[in-house]
């Protein structure tokens, strides 16, 4: 014979099963049941209609989406997923040379570096733990900085999915190669052919009377110049 | 197992996800129908026990990679709580998802550790969207809005077992076995402890509102 808590907790679940279920349905009527405490049945009523919906962001949802799916990806390549330690604990990142390493960590906080992560990031050339909290403890000089490395801890999680493959995976950016040398070369072509100007001038009758009355008589430089710039044209050809 | 020779009396064999969990067994990308399907679920319980956006968001990212994690496991897991439950009946067995029931137990831990870990939240979060969804009548939505905050600020008063039994039972609608599942309880626990909590949270209106 179930004692009269026991009867009484029963009651309430019928009453709450009722609640659901005029929910459910829409209905108008709220169940009243004459055996179920009043206060229990107002305080039911309350929670029931006082209840918000949430739903999270759709961009948190397809965000997650995303990072579950690289972790699947890894999971069906039979690579350990990084989000699995993720949820519990840190994970080795490798560094992907000085870009990565100089792109910190203003969007992550989780990246701030701490004195061990420094300290592993010189004496560990290729891979350091990322995503731990500030170690409060000193470093000593000469500590292996791999202690820490090897002690993850719990961090957070946006931290490590980040490092999932397409995740991490940046957008190749175009490089302008050779910009200097396009100018440079511009400008050798426009000197020479200043110069190809100069040792070749104009055959036409006026020129020719031009250079009758000037060419052999101008500036002391001029020949100079002229001889500078045959010689440069013959190295040229 | 699902597999054995006595899965046609194993309540597991009624699981209504069980074509989802064999088919992101078999290929995990395909884990994302079970997220899509207890995404909100699960992010509304993560909601009404830390009260705060955030850290609902975070909470739910880690059940969902660790759900995806433990995927490979999930048989063993359940199968050891089914076997330590008491026979339910076939009614309820047919209303029983044990990845639900086993996605939710994940969850109950992560929401712990994060409570654990920050016993400083805001708790302004959950009001302000209470607020929100007051009906448009001035007069009835003050009334309203101070009725329903002060119903589910009274469950947050409530101690951790008993807040829990109520956000499962009215955010997530989990049936009393469903709960007993998850909060690894006796059905009849559970039932003593939703009526308690009850009664609790209605002394505390009751005594708001003399």
């Amino acid at each position: 014979m179930p004692g009269s808590g026991t009867r009484d907790a029963r009651r309430t679940e019928r009453y709450l099963d009722g609640l659901m279920a005029a929910d459910e349905r829409r209905a108008a009527e709220v169940p009243i049941d004459t055996e179920v405490d009043p206060a229990v049945q107002f305080a039911a009523r309350e929670l029931r209609a006082g209840l918000v919906r949430v739903h999270p962001s759709f961009r948190f949802e397809e965000s997650l989406s995303a990072r579950l799916g690289a972790g699947a990806a890894r999971l069906r390549a039979g690579l350990p997923i990084d989000g699995a330690a993720a949820t519990d604990q840190g994970t080795l990142a490798q560094f992907h040379g000085r870009a990565a390493a100089a792109e910190p960590a203003f969007a992550e906080p989780a990246f701030i570096a701490a004195p061990a992560d420094v300290a592993g990031l010189l004496a560990g050339p290729t891979s350091m733990a990322v995503g731990m909290p500030p170690v409060t403890a000193d470093l000593t000089p000469g500590e292996p900085a791999s202690r820490f490395a090897t002690q993850p801890r719990a961090i957070w999680p946006a931290a490590a999915f980040r490092r999932l493959p397409d995740m991490t995976a940046r957008p190749s950016r175009p490089l302008i190669v050779g910009g200097v040398g396009v100018a440079s070369a511009a400008i050798s072509i426009g000197a020479v052919y200043v110069a190809w100007r100069h040792s070749h001038p104009a055959s036409s009758r006026m020129g020719r009377a031009a250079r009758a009355a000037h060419g052999r008589t101008g500036s002391p430089g001029r020949g100079r110049r002229t001889g500078v710039i045959s010689g440069i044209l013959g190295v040229v050809s | 197992m699902f597999g054995s020779s006595e899965e046609g009396a194993r309540p597991a064999r009624l699981d209504r996800d069980r074509s989802l969990v064999e088919a992101a067994r078999r290929d995990p990308s395909h884990f994302d129908a079970l997220y899509r399907k207890y995404l909100a679920q699960v992010y509304s319980y993560a909601f009404y026990e830390l009260r705060d956006h955030h850290a609902a968001e975070d909470a739910t990212e880690r059940v969902f990679m660790q759900a995806l994690v433990g995927l490979p496991r999930f048989e063993e897991r359940v199968d050891a709580f089914i076997a330590a439950r008491a026979p339910m009946s076939a009614a309820d067995s047919t209303e029983i998802s044990t990845f639900r029931v086993w996605l939710f137990r994940i969850a109950r831990n992560v929401v712990a550790n994060e409570r654990r870990r920050d016993r400083r939240r805001p708790v302004s979060t959950l009001d302000e969207a209470v607020l929100i969804s007051a009906p448009e009548d001035v007069v009835e939505a003050a009334a309203a809005r101070e009725a329903v905050g002060a119903a589910w600020q009274a469950v947050a008063r409530l101690p951790e077992d008993r807040r829990r039994a109520i956000i499962l039972r009215f955010v997530d609608e989990m049936s009393t076995a469903e709960i007993a599942a998850v909060m690894d309880r006796s059905e009849g626990a559970v039932r003593v402890l939703l009526h308690r909590a009850l009664r609790s949270v209605a002394d505390d209106l009751r005594s708001r509102l003399s």
